[in-house]
């Protein structure tokens, strides 16, 4: 590798020199100096001739991580303005109001900032929050943990955080549960799952950075067992539990998960990885929590997808509408793996085999094996967790969903990151390859007072206004059906669609978009369309899209204004259906029963407080639609510190 | 003559170890800079960082976070200069949000980045450094004289491109 080429053969001058005594001693200098100065630009030469002087031909990775990823060109600086509004009556005008020129850059005052927080999703009452961690149902309470910053509205410091409630929608602060006080955990008390033993009793298993930034796996237990709240914890005296195994690097292991019971009585967890850059789940068997087995080989590998975090791993039914304690199995059940992904902070889920013998899972439909088929949420949604409630009887899923405007933003409202609104999961029956989301029925406790709206008729390129007074906070239940000449006299195409690469709701289909449009102004100069696409193939066949467009959810231009979304498989027999929950900043949609779900977050400047309403929209060239709904204003959940408790955060 | 000798030979090995030396980083800084979209800033800063010859890929995304902070600090300055002599209201209430901006690059993007990059969590550096580069971009928008660049836009440039070059290259770690 390297060239030893620069050494020219060099002379040396022996023996004396006519010239007299003095320059004896000079010429040897001299020469020193020259050989010295000769060979130094030959080694010069040499640098310049081995590097190379490469131009600006690298790439960035598509990348959606954050708040507005920058593209690779030096215009970034300019502000990018859009086309001109595309519409042809005066009522489809209406819906393009001009935004673009309106652009600003530093819009945000208190009271635009204090609308963000949100009614009744959970938020710790100030700073940085991310992955929730051990939910579990204990003595009459759930409780929720999570990744908790005490000091700042940005990541760092982490700790866990604590809060409890009775119904998982009104939540009750509690202290920490578990700050970095070991030298096991002292740079960060990172993510962990519970367990249940058959006794009742619980046992946290958690990933602790070390003082060397080491991850490795630590237990921890209740102090006290015989208090409902579980306040404080006890970490292991001999922990870590696990560190790192051969062929796994220091900073590659972490998030263990939910035990289950093998046949033979064991424990099993499995913790995500990769090698290189092949996304791997490892499987360890353990009696007590304290030593553990590694199993030859992987729960799964997927190449390509990076580093696993926060692997999920659990049983559901094929035929029943409950959930499933996470040690069950057997032949009416079938189970998920579910990866957050390092490299594209996104949740992919995929239902396959779990063969117990070996340790292994094997994906029903390869083409969407785990990260690179279906996801949970198709908007910002990460480090989902799910448990069984015994309570309940049901599987209960959380999700993280960070913050898409600035951290500027971010550090003068004081705070960042909301949980979704836990869902329940189950298997879908009639599609086979994916799961169902729902809220917790408990949500609708929040209901107020409900409006009913039947058969709207929203013709094609049109705007109709919902009355329901304040639109802030709602829960929104709507069915859409389609002019079905129009559906079937429009000429298929080719052309593929995606939400994320079209124009949003300005770009229109003959059969789409049609939706509502939700925290928007009486000017629709901010609006955030939740709405459906059908895109007609040249087959003839119908491909039903599910997207949640941002690009004009706010006149500010430092939030993120992406188009989210994917396909929804509608059944035939159908009809379009749609939920979604608006909670001031943050808006969760769900289609076809929860087959497809977008969460986003939404920052207007001014479809705020009273000015923000709900519309119906098409915006369809050739097909009208009807839409019935009903819609409940929600109460606040009061999230708030537990009651006499001079320790909350 | 012996002392001629060992001299030349003792000068031999200084180059010799000099070029084997800065040939091995120079490839690990070409071959990580390739990887960003601003090659010549990206070389340019590292080469100009003597930690960069015994730096692997973390050390390396920890100099560009240190040379945005110094770009950020020193584009600050720039910022709190102008408003001292400023009379338009409208250039004022730009440089003050410019100085929200850079205090967010500066207090919470650049440290978070640090940190995340120090205890392995990379997705925390890729994030802020990301939105360090937004930062810098919701400054330069603020200025009303579009299309023309704003007085601090070379400030802004720098630091903008610097965290997009430190967000590739905390990618990497992922």
């Amino acid at each position: 590798m390297v060239d030893t080429r620069p050494f020219l053969p060099v002379s040396s001058h022996a023996g004396s020199d006519p010239t007299g005594p003095s320059e004896n001693r000079r010429k040897p200098m001299k020469l020193q100096l020259s050989i010295f100065f000769v060979l130094l630009t030959v080694g010069f030469f040499a640098a310049l001739l081995t590097s190379n002087n490469g131009s600006d031909n690298g790439f960035v990775k598509e990348n959606e991580h954050g708040s507005l990823a920058s593209p690779s060109s030096e215009k970034q600086l300019r502000p990018v303005s859009r086309g001109p509004a595309v519409g042809v009556s005066e009522k489809s005008n209406r819906l393009f109001a001009k935004d673009n020129e309106n652009q600003l850059a530093y819009p945000w005052n208190n009271s635009m900032l204090s609308w963000q927080r949100t009614a009744f999703h959970f938020q710790p009452e100030k700073n940085w929050m991310n992955d929730p961690n051990g939910p579990l149902f204990y003595k009459g309470w759930y409780h929720f943990f999570y990744q908790y910053n005490p000091h700042a509205a940005v990541w760092g410091d982490i700790v866990w955080g604590h809060a409890v409630s009775k119904d998982l929608i009104h939540w009750l602060h509690l202290p920490l549960a578990m700050v970095a006080d070991q030298w096991y955990d002292k740079n960060g008390v990172w993510t962990g799952s519970a367990t249940i033993l058959p006794d009742g009793k619980v046992v946290m298993l958690y990933t602790g950075s070390t003082t060397e930034n080491v991850q490795v796996q630590n237990l921890a237990y209740p102090a006290d067992h015989s208090d409902p709240l579980l306040i404080n914890w006890v970490k292991y005296s001999g922990n870590p539990v696990l560190v790192p195994p051969p062929g796994i690097l220091d900073k590659d292991f972490r998030d263990p998960t939910t035990a289950w019971l093998t046949s033979e009585g064991k424990w099993r967890i499995t913790i995500g990885s990769k090698i290189n850059k092949t996304g791997i789940a490892l499987v360890y068997d353990t009696k007590d929590f304290i030593n553990y087995e590694l199993l030859d080989g992987v729960l799964h590998a997927v190449p390509r997808t990076g580093m696993w975090e926060c692997v999920d791993f659990f049983p559901v039914s094929k035929t029943e509408e409950n959930g499933l304690d996470t040690s069950v199995n057997g032949p009416s059940v079938k189970h998920v793996v579910k990866a957050s992904l390092d490299d594209d902070r996104h949740d992919y889920y995929s239902i396959g085999t779990y063969h117990e013998k070996n340790g292994t899972w094997i994906p029903d439909e390869p083409k969407i094996d785990v990260g690179i088929g279906l996801r949970y949420d198709y908007g910002i949604y990460y480090a989902a967790k799910t448990f069984y409630d015994q309570n309940k009887n049901r599987r209960v899923l959380w999700g993280w969903i960070g913050e898409s405007d600035s951290e500027a933003a971010d550090m003068q409202k004081g705070w960042a990151s909301v949980q979704s609104i836990p869902r329940t999961i189950l298997f879908d029956k009639k599609i086979g390859t994916h799961l169902l989301q729902w809220p917790v029925e408990e949500i609708e406790s929040l209901r107020l007072k409900s409006y009913e709206f039947n058969q709207v008729k929203v013709q094609a390129g049109s705007v109709v206004p919902l009355d329901v007074g304040p639109a802030t906070q709602l829960d929104i239940i709507a069915e859409f059906e389609i002019d079905k000449e129009a559906l079937e006299k429009t000429t298929g195409s080719n052309v593929t669609f995606s939400c994320s690469s079209s124009g949003g709701t300005i770009e229109r289909g003959a059969l789409g978009p049609f939706g509502l449009l939700v925290l928007a102004d009486d000017s629709l100069s901010e609006q955030t369309p939740v709405y459906f696409y059908i895109a007609k193939g040249s087959d003839g066949k119908l491909k039903t899209f599910f997207c949640n467009d941002q690009s004009r959810s706010s006149v500010a231009s430092d939030v993120n204004k992406r188009i989210y979304g994917n396909l929804v498989p509608v059944l035939e027999g159908e009809k379009l259906s749609l939920r979604v929950l608006v909670d001031h900043s943050i808006v969760e949609s769900f289609a076809q029963g929860g087959r497809t779900v977008i969460t986003s977050r939404v920052y207007p400047t001014k479809a705020i407080y009273g000015a923000a309403k709900l519309f119906l929209f098409n915006n369809a060239t050739e097909a009208s639609v009807s839409a019935s709904l009903r819609i409940w204003q929600m109460n606040s959940a009061f999230i708030r510190p537990y009651p006499n408790n001079k320790e909350s955060q | 003559m012996t002392k001629i000798i060992s001299l030349f030979i003792l000068e031999a090995v200084f180059c010799f170890t000099f070029f084997t030396v800065s040939y091995s980083d120079i490839n690990l800084i070409q071959t990580t800079c390739k990887k960003t979209p601003f090659y010549d800033l990206c070389v340019l800063t590292l080469k100009s960082d003597p930690r960069s010859s015994t730096a692997d890929v973390s050390g390396l995304a920890r100099i560009v976070a240190d040379s945005v902070k110094a770009k950020a600090i020193a584009t600050l300055n720039q910022i709190s200069a102008l408003l001292k002599s400023v009379k338009d209201p409208t250039l004022e209430k730009a440089l003050e949000g410019c100085i929200v901006s850079y205090n967010t690059i500066i207090q919470a993007d650049i440290p978070v980045a640090i940190d995340a990059i120090e205890k392995n969590n990379p997705k925390f550096a890729v994030q802020s450094a990301a939105d360090a580069g937004n930062e810098a971009q919701a400054c330069e928008n603020s200025f009303a004289e579009k299309p023309s660049n704003s007085p601090i836009f070379s400030g802004n440039k720098a630091v903008h491109d610097l965290s997009v070059v430190l967000q590739s290259i905390a990618s990497l770690l992922l």
